[in-house]
């Protein structure tokens, strides 16, 4: 009775007049758990450790291949935050979205923490020494030619050990994999311009075409050009440079583009050959043969070809033809194609053209050590060790820094493939789709607690090794890095030249220290440029010059007439590599999964992007949930319309739709490489990322899509707050 | 019955307000006023022995000389057991008492000493240590003894410290409402801020 009439309102109001000194000071106890919690001291620690104040360690991100230097702020022995290391002129002090993501990959709890050996269907933990024996017995057990090494894009140190490995057990078949790459462009590179990835020059560039390179989100590394495209707006020289984006799906540099041209899919190459037929007739000295070659591609068929109008066409050329020098660049829109690399050289042939070879696209040097020097991976690989694994020829594997299972197109059957191997190991972080699959599971250090070096494969000059120290004691003990692994495994097989290196660590720094006259540190004692290098977090190489020469020719190249309309699968699939997914290995990031994607700002699930055009035709509306059929499968999601888009395209993100890996990415989405049509690069056998054709029908639902933006989607709630201007009335000239 | 009850909550109320304002008024600043739990430690550290007066047997070790972070960074810290040892490696006379015995054991076995907290405040509460030992002793020449005692007590008299005071808000606020003079020498004077967002952040 009386509890029921003291309530806690009545209480309240009492207390808020006359007790407000008693709840200030009489209310006893304050303190949260007097005599409760421990505080702990270290038992020694430097002089600059103060407690609550970082203290800040250079290392390298490991989130993507771009190797950005990176600086740890370090609180209490954890890492809490990454900043960009200013002493790397990868990144200068920066950093992307995905790198901050790294320390959630560190501190994930769906991280494997011991050894797990296959039972049946279930994961039984074991001891290191035991998975390592294991391994020693199942390779000895074998010929050397059956033991297969897949890896995703590797350098340094680890790379040097791995290939050690391979030696020592006379194998060779190292498979390096990347499921996104622009190993087209690589190739068509390397026939062009003598090497596969020159040093692009954008803040010297007074206009850049970029045919779908999304230079500023995804592509090769993005906050490098992200620092050069600032130069490149507002240079010294005064001149604000003029960013052309020809591409079918709307990038975030293709946003951030003065001029947007939605362009048919496939036709890139089309679009370059009609630009130099139109230079030449403007008074470009174009040479004879290339004349020759490209006179057929008037502005009237490239503008039918390609569905970008003869007006555009014209100023195009116009304003290269008056600005120069410019950069033309080839990203991944142009090579997704079976003539990808018929597309990337017309694209090298414009850039030899308007002369920028030399200016804007200039040669990267060389490195010093080749057998630390990057190893780039592409997709042909994958296809190689599927086919052996299909042919039987495959009886050990394994697995680091890649998860085929996950980004291998249904069609290859790699799942199916892989049974057939009969000792799987897999190195990784979680329990991925790949790890799911192995026979045995290693669980590795993660990046911030880990020792390495990396060469990343672009670096804007000179030549570096970026170096990778753990941030913080490891977090699980069970937990090893691949280097210390590597060694293990070398010490199975050449004791005698590896026993004196207790730990991967001895080793990396006795290498590095024996090569300490090249990296810089001649003068210096063994300690001293240890630890200058570990301070600075990247140590400086001098690398020879390379020659860049340009040897694009217009003999023998083709670039296919436009593709032929299909009638049971109408509209062509663009999977959008998106900055912060990917090709899907952080989607366990949960910060990743809520930063919304820029364009469409969606979070936590995939999308079918859209343009209005097409959704009328078939009666979608935002948020209709249809299914998307190509020859190789169907997903359903949901839909986005967006203007950005070509209306003969739709595009899905990758990197969504795991069906392992952990809480935050299992379930999240569909996987958009799994309907991936097996269609090949002609000149590189690479897989031809935007040749799936597929059809959209509508799957019954209809959900609110999860976004960012408000419900009145980009049409800024109707108060027209940056007007949209149709493009044929913009004057491209007066704009620039 | 309700109303009945109502006021005798109000009655308590400004009954325990003014009495808790009566004690705030003359609060001296360094003895107990609001003592705390005992705190079993590890080791039963003695301050006394550390810090005391010399005519008590206190060797009058300055207290920034082991919490040493408390003038850099916003927590006093606990000094890092080789800090401990520094000292303690060359002192043979007491290097077989049971405490002094059991600090060697942690150290040899290169383990931290698990100390309790004493003084804890809520999360959502920011006390900043350099602020308050910038101010007091090197802005205001005060003694180091006084300007920590401020909050916790006579500790140079005990051995395992003890909370002395409330630590909460009310008792924050009575000290900075006071006027302090801004450094040694100037006459000028000013108290210390009463924004919310100063510890609230
Ligand atoms: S671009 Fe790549 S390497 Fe650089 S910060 Fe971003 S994720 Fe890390």
């Amino acid at each position: 009775m009386i509890e029921n009439s003291f309530n806690r309102r009545g209480f309240l109001k009492v207390l808020g007049w006359g007790g407000a000194t008693v709840a200030l000071s009489g209310c006893g106890n304050t303190s949260v758990e007097d005599g409760k919690e421990f505080v702990t001291s270290y038992v020694q620690t430097a002089d600059y450790i103060i407690p609550s104040i970082g203290t800040y360690f250079n290392s390298t991100c490991a989130q993507c291949n771009a190797g950005c230097g990176i600086m740890g702020r370090v609180r209490e022995g954890r890492v809490l935050k990454l900043e960009g290391n200013p002493k790397s002129p990868i990144n200068n002090g920066k950093m992307c979205g995905l790198g901050q993501a790294g320390v959630q990959a560190h501190y994930n709890p769906d991280r494997i923490r011991e050894p797990l050996l296959r039972t049946g269907d279930k994961g039984e933990a074991i001891t290191w020494e035991k998975a390592l024996a294991l391994i020693n017995e199942k390779v000895g057990g074998v010929k050397a030619e059956n033991v297969a090494f897949l890896t995703g894009g590797v350098s340094g140190h680890v790379k040097a050990l791995l290939k050690n490995y391979l030696d020592a057990l006379g194998s060779g078949h190292h498979y390096v994999y990347e499921a996104v790459a622009p190993s087209i462009m690589r190739a068509a590179n390397k026939k062009a311009y003598g090497v596969e990835m020159p040093r692009l020059h954008l803040d010297k560039a007074k206009v850049i075409v970029s045919f779908g390179a999304d230079f500023l989100g995804a592509w090769i590394s993005p906050v490098h050009f992200s620092q050069q495209y600032a130069r490149f707006r507002k240079a010294d020289k005064g001149e604000r440079g003029v960013l052309v984006q020809v591409e079918s799906k709307m990038t975030l540099t293709g946003a951030n583009a003065d001029r947007w041209l939605a362009i048919r899919p496939g036709t890139e190459g089309i679009l370059a050959l009609g630009l130099i037929n139109a230079l030449a007739a403007a008074g470009v000295s174009v040479p004879g043969d290339v004349v020759g070659a490209v006179k057929e591609y008037t502005v009237d068929r490239v503008s039918k070809d390609t569905g970008v109008s003869a007006e555009h066409i014209g100023k195009l050329a116009a304003l290269l033809k008056e600005r120069s020098p410019s950069l033309i660049i080839a990203g991944s829109a142009v090579e997704g194609y079976a003539h990808g690399s018929q597309n990337a050289t017309a694209i090298a042939l414009l850039n030899q053209v308007l002369g920028n070879v030399g200016k804007t696209v200039e040669a990267p040097s060389s490195v010093p050590f080749p057998q630390m020097a990057p190893t780039a991976g592409n997709r042909f690989a994958l296809q190689a060790l599927n086919d052996n694994m299909a042919q039987d020829k495959v009886k050990v594997l394994f697995s680091y820094g890649a998860n085929p299972v996950f980004t291998a197109p249904a069609s290859m059957k790699l799942k199916e493939n892989l049974k057939k191997v009969p000792f799987k190991v897999v190195f990784a972080h979680y329990m991925d789709e790949t790890a799911v699959e192995a026979d045995l599971v290693l669980p590795l250090n993660s990046a911030l607690e880990d020792w390495a070096t990396a060469m990343p494969e672009y670096i804007a000059e000179g030549a570096q090794l970026s170096i990778q120290q753990p941030l913080m004691e490891k977090l699980y003990p069970g937990t090893l890095g691949m280097g210390d692994i590597l060694l293990a495994l070398l010490k199975q097989r050449r004791p005698e030249e590896y026993k004196g290196y207790e730990d991967f660590y001895s080793y990396l720094r006795s290498a590095m220290v024996s090569i300490k006259g090249a990296l810089g540190g001649a003068n210096e004692d063994d300690d001293t440029f240890w630890d200058t290098a570990l301070s600075r977090g990247v140590v400086k190489l001098v690398g020879a010059p390379v020659n860049i020469s340009s040897n694009a020719s217009a003999k023998g190249l083709v670039v296919p007439a436009p593709f032929v309309e299909d009638s049971a699968y109408p509209l062509h699939l663009i999977p959008a590599v998106s900055a912060s997914m990917r090709d899907g290995r952080n989607a366990n990031e949960p910060w990743l999964q809520e930063s919304p994607d820029p364009l469409t700002t969606i979070v936590w699930d995939s999308w079918v992007e859209m343009h209005p055009k097409t959704a009328a035709k078939l009666g979608i509306v935002e948020g209709d949930i249809v299914e998307v059929a190509s020859r190789s499968g169907a997903i359903k999601a949901q839909v986005y319309v967006f203007t950005g888009i070509h209306p003969d395209v739709i595009s899905m993100p990758l990197g969504y739709g795991h069906e392992a890996m952990g809480r935050y990415a299992k379930g999240v989405g569909v996987n958009a490489f799994k309907i991936l049509d097996p269609i090949f690069d002609k000149e590189t056998g690479e897989l031809a990322m935007h040749e799936t054709r597929v059809k959209v029908s509508k799957a019954g639902q209809r959900v609110v899509i999860v976004k960012d933006e408000g419900p009145a989607g980009g049409n800024q709630m109707g108060r027209k707050i940056a007007v949209r201007m149709s493009s044929s009335k913009v004057n491209l000239s007066e704009e620039v | 019955m309700y109303c009945f009850l109502r006021l005798s909550v109000l009655l308590v109320g400004l009954i325990v307000s003014a009495g808790s304002y009566a004690v705030n008024a003359v609060q001296p600043l360094t003895t107990a006023d609001d003592l705390g739990p005992k705190v079993e430690q590890p080791i039963e550290f003695p301050h006394d022995r550390h810090a005391g007066d010399a005519a008590k047997g206190g060797m009058q070790i300055n207290c920034m000389y082991c919490h040493t972070y408390a003038r850099r960074s916003i927590v006093a810290g606990i000094p890092p057991l080789q800090k401990c040892i520094g000292c303690h490696q060359s002192i043979e006379s007491v290097r077989e008492t049971p405490r002094i015995k059991k600090l060697f054991e942690y150290w040899e076995a290169k383990k931290a000493v698990p100390w309790k907290k004493v003084h804890d405040l809520p999360d959502f509460v920011r006390f900043n240590h350099e602020r308050h030992i910038q101010r007091f002793v090197f802005a205001q020449n005060k003694p180091v003894q006084e300007a920590c005692g401020y909050c916790h007590g006579d500790v140079k008299t005990m051995t395992v410290a003890r909370r002395q005071k409330p630590l909460s808000m009310g008792w924050c606020v009575s000290c900075h409402q006071k006027d302090h003079p801004v450094d040694a020498t100037s006459t000028k004077t000013t108290h210390g801020p009463n924004d919310c967002w100063q510890c609230h952040k």
